[in-house]
């Protein structure tokens, strides 16, 4: 009976399992889930980002007990960026009660994306998922703020080539990225700009089992010896790009990444070797504006952060995103509430508030920010804002700000989102589109 | 023509252009290639003494190499660090022997290698669970591993060769020496060779399997440990790590499960044949990542006209 | 008691070889199908259904395609997930190519393709043994899911190299994509794989099934038996592939939504084989054990800290739970190396028995 006596434990496990009701929320909070991932081959740069979305929301909750004396109750559901895990996640946050889905992989997004017209809660993606989120007449329920993917390649092309798209006029860019959808996201934007400019593209992937040991792209790039290197890299291919680049002594100053490819501990691998590396940012970080300041003191300090203080990571850029990312979100509830004159808001009030959010300049520094976001408004037909970005510069030990606010190419950008964003709609009907907006 | 041009002509005519260039990527290649024989050789130590196909050997490797930094960021010096880290990994030898070899010995081959997959799962989750999933520098300069670069200029070109990756191709000659010698010379290495051959001989004359199966296991152990360091310091450390186990696989297939010189010849050649056919053949003509399935599809054509491999044992059917 | 076989006689061959050669398996089985079809649908959250039944039951599905081939017909495969994924892209281009048909029969046509694939990658087996045979199944997993990536055809030029599924009707109601209601979506699910799991259990224990089992148990002695081992191989390759490629088909289009080419890569693979395995090999029941098992547990055991009122970390859970799965495989591999299904048989066999063991 020894057999059968495990197997009761073991199946006593399951059914106990089984048997749980799932949790009810409490009465004054809204549920804000993150769809986190600090598991698997991205969780080098999932953590820092994910720490600076806890902390601010736990620094609103300790500081003022919420937004408008509401509890603001993050939740993380970890992925492993699995998109199976993210259904699941999706459909237990979903039952809880979520008001905003904050889906993270360009793959749960594409998930989720056709869901949220029929299961009516926001999807808030900042500075992620499908560009042509931004046309919020077809996306009513999709969010990236405060810049999309093909802002930000539009506004990398931009730098790279002094405001003047036409001075690349026969030279060649490579785009290194990873083979994944996040990764092919740009190049219908890139192709279309190759085209009209007289540039060579040379989009070189990347295969997720190859991100540690890319030297064949590497010896490829320097058998093709482009002018540039743009680099589309997520998680644990940054570092393996950039140490690559670092021993084909691909110089630095023509190699620039998007956003996600600025993560300060990839860096930190190669050291002074990686100075003069760009990366593009919507965030800047500031540890001594008030924000951080008050995250330092009452969520650091009392050490209910989950962050890795030895490696400095409070000073990292991914971390004060996080932050930022937060901020974004914790606005939108702020409006939907004022608007509606409620306090516990639902997802379609929510939905409202992240469709007029407005962070200007006066409003980031009452909240505490000026200067870590570029100010961006949002409408029903421009959901991502389009703040802009900055360029970003490793100086050996930590980045550096070393442009002024850059913006992409509106004119070259909108056809093309228009364009897609009609062909999803097409491709997925009936798909539901706000006639109201104008 | 022109088909049989883009395949067959223009590929060496790039590499007669630049030989330099050829010279770069074969070297590549051989780096790569000596990992991959030291993966393949942590299974075929284990497939031979004991049937079982060891699939956790890529976890090993990520687990041994975290342990290292881990216990060196906890301030044990590097020096130190080495040996405790070995320590670890028998500990890990002792306690996948006992707790889930012991138990299962004589069960068909299929269940073993499912045991191991199990192991995997459980090392991921321990090791995440320890270490965190963020990416950590390996300690190269702390083990005195240099990391400066040659420059040469073949040709009147320009051929990089890293200090460290030199390193690791004679480290990874000399682990092998010690290891055949190891084999071939000490008792214990005999013993191992003749569980291989014959378990129920071996387990008649006295050779204690339990004891040989720790102390295989534990050589596995170094090895990993041995090609963490390497790999980690071309790299970063961190879970991803593990997908180089998948490349061992066709080093196998081509090598023979049994075979330690297969391993060794199998994983060179896999390593440098891909690496030229991804660069004059995959990049140009299909679109690049063909790394992926090139080592698996050249060993299946290999295979087809030697199913047990180029060095394995020849199979022998009897009804 | 409950299983008293007592009184219930046999007067022939035909009879002693029935499908429920004891009365009470039968009963049990129509309650399990009445829990299927009537209860569960009508008692089961959204979450229930989308996150367990679902993929229980899909999951169940490949495991028993990849049972066939390497349960029935001992030809170890490491390349269940990529199969899949061959049936998804089928259907997908199926359903863009003729939108106006049928959902069933879209899903019955992609299962041709994985099949015709399944036994060009087959054709190995015919030299190559054990676990060469399983690395060079890793070659078809590689290689397919770098064609899903490079083949820009086969996503209908996306731009993100996915596939999405739109909404499909069938007969007025909306079966697939974001409209379809998960009741309807659990429905066709479970009656695509009561009908696939009725056919196997008679194949397996028709006259192919046997000559698989031959060519398992030793197939030089089967083929002096006169088997045709190319035959046999191939058919069992054919057959495994296309209940795979259906199993890939109903996952991205009733379950998932939408699907990325690395979806179908080894861990998919890894997945179905642990449930082949853990279900128990050579058993059609093992499969839905195994699915019970590996897919439904996880999801379990992550909500079992919050109903405990415990605060650990999603990540930390996620880490354990790992560490339980990996721990619970070797566990039962320990307990029971045939599988769910033998033990099952063993208690069966005490409760026929019972109350009086000898």
């Amino acid at each position: 009976m020894r057999l059968f006596g495990k197997l009761a434990i073991a199946s006593a496990i399951a059914v106990a399992g089984a048997a749980i009701a799932l949790p009810a929320s409490a009465e004054d909070s809204v549920k804000l889930p993150n769809l986190s991932y600090r598991t698997g081959p991205f969780a080098a740069t999932g953590i820092p980002l994910m720490n600076g979305q806890r902390d601010y929301m736990l620094m609103l909750n300790e500081r003022d007990g919420g937004i408008n004396g509401v509890k603001l109750g993050y939740e993380e559901c970890e992925t492993g960026y699995n998109t199976e895990k993210g259904v699941e996640c999706y459909e237990k946050m979903k039952a809880e009660g979520a008001i905003v889905t904050q889906p993270w992989s360009t793959g749960i997004t594409l998930q989720v994306l056709p869901k949220s017209n029929v299961d009516k809660i926001p999807i808030l993606a900042p500075g992620y998922g499908f560009s042509a989120m931004q046309d919020g007449k077809t996306f009513q329920w999709a969010f990236n703020p405060p810049a999309s993917y093909w802002d930000g390649a539009s506004m990398i092309l931009n730098s790279i080539a002094d405001g003047n798209l036409d001075n690349l006029k026969g030279k060649k860019v490579a785009f290194l990225h990873l083979d994944h959808p996040f990764g092919k996201e740009p190049i219908p934007l890139l192709e279309a700009l190759a085209a009209k400019h007289g540039f060579t593209l040379l989009p070189i992937p990347v295969g997720l089992k190859e991100m540690q040991n890319q030297s064949a792209q590497w010896l490829q790039i320097r058998r093709e010896r482009p002018d540039f290197v743009v680099m589309w890299g997520w998680g644990a291919m940054n570092a393996g790009a950039i140490t690559e680049a670092v021993k084909t002594k691909y110089p630095m100053n023509q190699f620039v990444g998007i956003w996600w490819s600025g993560l300060d501990g990839d860096l930190k691998l190669v050291g002074d070797a990686g100075k003069g590396y760009r990366s593009l940012s919507w965030s800047l970080p500031n540890s001594e504006s008030k924000i951080m300041k008050d995250i330092k003191q009452l969520v650091v300090e009392p050490g209910h952060s989950l962050i890795n203080r030895d490696a400095g990571e409070f000073e990292w850029v991914f971390y004060q995103r996080g932050v930022m990312i937060s901020l974004m979100l914790a606005e939108g509830v702020k409006t939907a509430q004022d608007h509606f004159d409620a306090k516990v808001i639902n997802a379609e009030q929510l939905r409202w508030g992240l469709e007029n959010l407005k962070l200007d300049d006066a409003r980031l520094k009452e909240l505490g920010a000026d200067g870590m976001l570029p100010p961006f408004s949002t409408s029903c037909s421009n959901h991502t804002g389009h703040s802009g970005a900055w360029m970003l510069e490793w100086d050996g030990t930590k980045f550096v700000q070393a442009s002024d606010l850059l913006q992409a190419d509106r004119a070259a950008i909108d056809p093309i989102a228009e364009k897609a964003a009609k062909e999803y709609a097409d491709a997925n009907q009936p798909w539901p589109v706000n006639g109201e907006c104008k | 023509m022109e088909l049989l041009n883009v395949l067959f002509i223009k590929p060496f005519a790039d590499m007669f252009a630049a030989p330099d260039f050829l010279l770069q990527v074969l070297w590549e290649g051989l780096v790569s290639g000596v990992l991959y024989a030291l993966i393949a050789l942590g299974f075929v130590l284990i497939y031979k003494s004991s049937r079982i196909f060891n699939f956790a050997q890529g976890i090993m490797v990520v687990f041994a190499a975290l342990t290292l930094v881990g216990l060196h960021e906890a301030g044990v010096p590097a020096l130190l660090a080495v040996p405790l880290t070995l320590l670890v990994m028998f500990g890990l030898a002792v306690a996948i022997e006992r707790v889930v070899l012991r138990p299962l010995v004589n069960q068909p081959d299929i269940i073993l290698f499912m045991a191991t997959i199990g192991i995997t799962l459980f090392l991921v989750g321990f090791g995440e669970l320890i270490f965190g999933g963020e990416n950590k520098v390996m300690i190269t300069e702390q083990l005195f591993i240099p990391t400066g670069s040659f420059e040469l200029e073949p040709f009147g070109g320009f051929l990089l060769i890293e200090q460290k990756d030199l390193t690791a191709v004679i480290g990874a000659v000399v682990l092998v020496g010690l290891l055949l010698l190891f084999l071939n010379k000490s008792k214990m290495g005999r013993a191992i060779r003749a569980l291989g051959d014959d378990h129920q001989a071996a387990l008649s004359v006295g050779i204690s399997l339990s004891t040989i199966w720790v102390l295989v296991w534990f050589i596995a152990g170094i090895i990993a440990l041995a090609t963490g360091i390497v790999w980690g310091a071309r790299a970063g450390v961190s879970f991803a790590l593990e997908v180089i186990a998948y490349k061992a696989l066709p080093v196998l297939m081509l090598g023979g499960l049994e075979s330690v010189l297969g391993a060794i010849l199998g994983g060179l050649a896999i390593g440098i044949l891909e690496k030229l056919f991804e660069i004059y053949w995959g990049q140009p003509l299909l679109g690049g990542n063909t790394e992926t399935w090139f080592a698996f599809v050249f060993a299946l054509i290999v295979l087809l006209f030697r199913p047990q491999g180029l060095f394995g044992e020849r199979i022998i059917e009897r009804v | 008691m409950l299983y008293r076989t007592a009184g219930q006689f046999k007067t022939s061959y035909h009879a002693d070889h029935a499908l429920f050669p004891v009365r009470q398996d039968a009963w049990l089985l129509g309650v399990i199908l009445v829990c299927a079809f009537v209860v569960i649908p009508a008692v089961a959250s959204e979450f229930a259904i989308n996150a367990l039944l679902i993929p229980v039951l899909i999951y169940a599905l490949a495991a028993l395609g990849l049972n066939i081939l390497t349960g029935y017909a001992g030809q170890l495969s490491l390349g269940t997930g990529a199969f899949m994924g061959v049936g998804a892209y089928a259907c997908y281009k199926i359903i863009t190519i003729f939108p106006d048909l049928n959902l069933v029969v879209a899903i019955a046509l992609s299962g041709f393709f994985s099949a015709a694939v399944g036994v060009a990658f087959g054709l190995p087996s015919l030299r190559i043994k054990g676990f060469y045979l399983a690395i060079a199944t890793l070659a078809a997993q590689f290689f397919l899911v770098w064609l899903f990536e490079k083949w820009s055809w086969l996503y209908n030029y996306n731009a993100s190299g996915a596939i999405q599924v739109a909404n499909v009707d069938m007969f007025g109601i909306t079966v697939a994509g974001p409209n379809a209601a998960p009741v309807t979506q659990y429905y066709f699910v479970l009656g695509v794989v009561a009908v696939v799991t009725w056919f196997a259990i008679n194949i397996t224990r028709g006259r192919i099934g046997r000559v698989w089992k031959s060519v398992r148990d030793m197939d030089i002695a089967a083929e002096l038996v006169g088997i045709d081992l190319m035959k046999a191989k191939l058919s069992a390759f054919a057959v495994s592939s296309y209940i795979v490629g259906i199993a890939g088909a109903l996952f991205v289009f009733l379950w998932r939504g939408a699907a990325e080419p690395n979806l179908f890569d080894i861990p998919l693979s890894f997945r179905v084989l642990f449930i082949a395995i853990i279900g128990g090999l050579g058993s059609i029941m093992g499969n839905y054990l195994g699915a019970i098992l590996i897919v439904a547990l996880p999801v379990m055991l992550g909500t079992l800290p919050g109903a405990f009122g415990l605060t650990i970390a999603s990540a930390t859970v996620e880490h354990l739970n790992v560490m339980i799965i990996g721990a619970l495989i070797i566990f039962f591999l320990i307990v029971e190396p045939h599988g769910l299904a033998r033990l099952w048989a063993i208690i069966r066999e005490k409760l026929i028995m019972w109350p009086f063991p000898h």
